[in-house]
């Protein structure tokens, strides 16, 4: 398979032909199957996909706290100089947290229910940052005050904070020791959309304010649209386009993408028309069909979609894994027709 | 304060589940048959004096004010008499009460000291050959019956090696000037040894699979995984986040344990003829010496139900969840 040809300058983060796979009896199912793409400094990627697409899996893979199934069994994660996918457990370790921090999707679970959040605060502000209790207490109320809940709160237990709250907790915790990258996995989903507004707000508010770089995990690609400068789409393990915000919305060039994009509605709440799903489901990654992945279920599927698709440059910066990548343009004006979409070839 | 009113609450739940208790015990024992003074009225005595002993105790007069001077007077702490020691009840359990706590909680907290540590570690190692011999050596402990155990143990330590004393609570001879005094001595240790190793080997299972599967469940949470992406030492993942949350259950059985634990002693007791409560619950029964087993029962009940008071306090002291529900 060729390297895509990315052109972010100096990104902070690089995955080259990242593979994860997971033991599962005796078969291995490769959830993450040669990724590639680049995060630079300072912005918010969407990590968008549907479920089982492998981006979670990539997100923990960025830390390094995977399932005892999983295994990183090729690539790089070049992250400041440094191959995260080489480097000695240790030297991971005393980078997590400091260097690369991470926002879950349930912070209700992720919260240890026994203590108090001003202890969870402490716990990493003093543990992994080394500050002493007076500098973590003025710290974790700065902290709270960023993410605007009141310092009288820290002492409260996780239980006692609603859902749009501890998310905020959750972003608090993963601002607590400045760090580059903030994977963030699913912040919002178990969120309604009124709230889910508020803490994308406050996210990008921050991430602009610190200049911190975010991956956003989502299957939500109208969370993507809104806070999202650049996004890396996902299919059955494999990046299928990334690009920024803008390339990718305006001009799609995977079919895959284009069928995203007819899915959601947006987060702005405009009526955009009539919702289309794309038929079927993605394939089982223990036997992936060869070639394109997405050729069952894609409109535009070509006899030679049976054979592994090229990573084309459609734009400078906006690599596409599809065969027919270069007729993109007629492509999308296709896939703005529903009918297109309700017989896949 | 919510606090207070929660356990002001279970305040009122505890005098009404120990007013329960006794009125079962009250009828429990006038209805068992026979006449409750069988054994203490000689069969040559004239009926005039049977009927004035029947008075003497109170047995002439109808249920209900039997049952009402019955609550009056436990309400002053007044047990009855002793068909059997001619001596109040309370005087005797007095006696005989502190032998089976100090047997009973010694026991246990060895029992749950050890098993939530080595629980915690054959979590922590699941899957290596430690947990695999250990599993079946715990299971092997739970299905010894305890009085066959407590043979094993004396006819090891006390008959063939001679280590250990084989019976009673201090060696003949021997006399001290107090509880504290005796309970502090090394002839009351060597004495304590056996029985409480036998308790603490038979019960150490329960806490020890609870601990096991609560922290493979618990090491499954989502803030254990956090926990390991914030970069924190192996150490407090383990003990400070999976430990400190599994732990919660297991003291709560702990309570139930003691309950569990009082049967059990009965068996034990009467293996290295321990003068403790159970004992003389199992001879009270056969003497039909219904003053002191009623005692004994309910002095057994009151331990159990102090005790799931404290779990419940203990529960909301160490689940925030609960004390602040």
């Amino acid at each position: 398979m060729s390297e895509p040809l990315l052109s972010v300058r100096d990104p902070l983060l690089s995955v080259r032909d990242l593979r994860v796979s997971y033991q599962v009896g005796r078969n291995f199912v490769h959830a993450v199957d040669g990724a590639s793409f680049d995060i630079p400094r300072g912005s918010i990627t969407g990590l968008v996909g549907e479920s089982g697409c492998g981006k979670t899996t990539i997100a923990r893979a960025l830390t390094r706290v995977i399932a005892e199934n999983a295994a990183i069994t090729g690539g790089q994660i070049l992250f400041d100089g440094k191959d995260l996918a080489k480097i000695p457990e240790k030297e991971m370790n005393a980078l997590r947290w400091r260097d690369i921090a991470f926002i879950p999707q349930s912070a209700m679970n992720s919260l240890d229910p026994v203590y108090t959040v001003e202890y969870q605060l402490d716990e990493v502000l003093r543990r992994r940052g080394g500050l002493n209790r007076k500098q973590s207490r003025a710290r974790s109320e700065e902290l709270f005050e960023m993410v605007g809940i009141d310092a009288n709160r820290l002492n409260d237990y996780p239980h006692q904070f609603s859902g749009g709250m501890r998310q905020r907790v959750a972003i608090a915790l993963a601002l607590a020791l400045d760090p580059k990258l903030i994977i963030a996995d699913e912040p919002v989903t178990a969120l309604d959309v009124i709230v889910q507004r508020q803490i994308l707000d406050q996210l990008k508010e921050l991430q602009t304010r610190l200049g911190v770089s975010v991956i956003l995990v989502t299957h939500d690609i109208s969370v993507v649209a809104y806070i999202c400068d650049r996004t890396v789409v996902m299919y059955a393990g494999k990046v299928a386009e990334s690009g920024t915000m803008q390339a990718a919305l305006t001009a799609p060039s995977h079919p895959y993408t284009m069928g995203l994009r007819n899915a959601f509605p947006d987060l702005q709440g405009a009526a955009s028309g009539i919702l289309t799903p794309i038929e079927g489901a993605p394939p089982n990654l223990a036997s992936p069909p060869a070639g394109c992945r997405f050729k069952p279920r894609c409109p535009f599927a070509l006899d030679i979609c049976g054979t592994e698709p090229p990573v084309i440059e459609v734009a400078p910066d906006h690599p596409v894994l599809c065969h027919r990548a270069h007729e993109s343009a007629a492509l999308r004006i296709e896939s703005a027709k529903t009918e297109t979409w309700m017989a896949p070839a | 304060m919510k606090n207070f009113k929660a356990v002001g609450s279970r305040l009122l739940q505890l005098a009404l589940v120990l007013w329960a208790v006794v009125t079962i015990l009250f009828l429990m024992f006038r209805l068992m048959p026979g006449n409750p003074m069988a054994a203490y009225i000689d069969p040559t005595f004239t009926l005039e004096q049977q009927q004035q002993l029947m008075a003497q105790f109170g047995l002439d007069k109808p249920l209900w004010q039997q049952y009402l001077i019955y609550l009056g007077n436990l309400l002053q702490g007044e047990l009855g008499q002793s068909f059997r020691y001619r001596e109040p009840v309370g005087q005797r359990i007095w006696i005989l009460l502190p032998n089976t706590l100090i047997l009973t909680f010694s026991s246990l907290i060895v029992a749950y000291v050890f098993g939530i540590l080595a629980g915690a570690y054959l979590a922590w190692r699941r899957g290596s050959w430690v947990e695999q011999a250990a599993i079946p050596l715990v299971l092997t402990t739970r299905a010894m019956p305890e009085f066959w155990l407590g043979m094993v143990m004396l006819a090891i330590f006390s008959f063939s090696l001679g280590w250990l004393p084989a019976g009673g609570t201090r060696a003949p001879g021997n006399e001290y000037s107090g509880f504290l005094d005796l309970y502090t001595s090394r002839d009351f240790l060597a004495h304590l040894a056996l029985p409480a190793a036998t308790l603490a080997i038979y019960s150490q299972g329960l806490p020890l699979l609870l601990m096991r599967s609560n922290m493979l469940d618990v090491m499954k949470e989502d803030f254990v995984t956090m926990a390991r992406i914030k970069g924190l030492s192996n150490w407090t993942v383990v003990v400070r986040h999976a430990a400190r949350n599994a732990l919660l259950p297991v003291m709560t059985s702990f309570a139930i344990a003691v309950g569990y634990q009082l049967q059990g002693n009965v068996v034990v007791e009467s293996v290295f003829s321990w003068p403790g409560l159970g004992r003389e619950l199992v001879n009270a029964v056969a003497a039909s010496d219904y003053p002191l087993a009623q005692g004994a029962f309910l002095m057994i009940a009151l331990v159990v139900i102090f005790m799931n008071l404290l779990a419940d306090l203990l529960y909301a002291f160490l689940d925030p969840r609960i004390s602040h529900a």
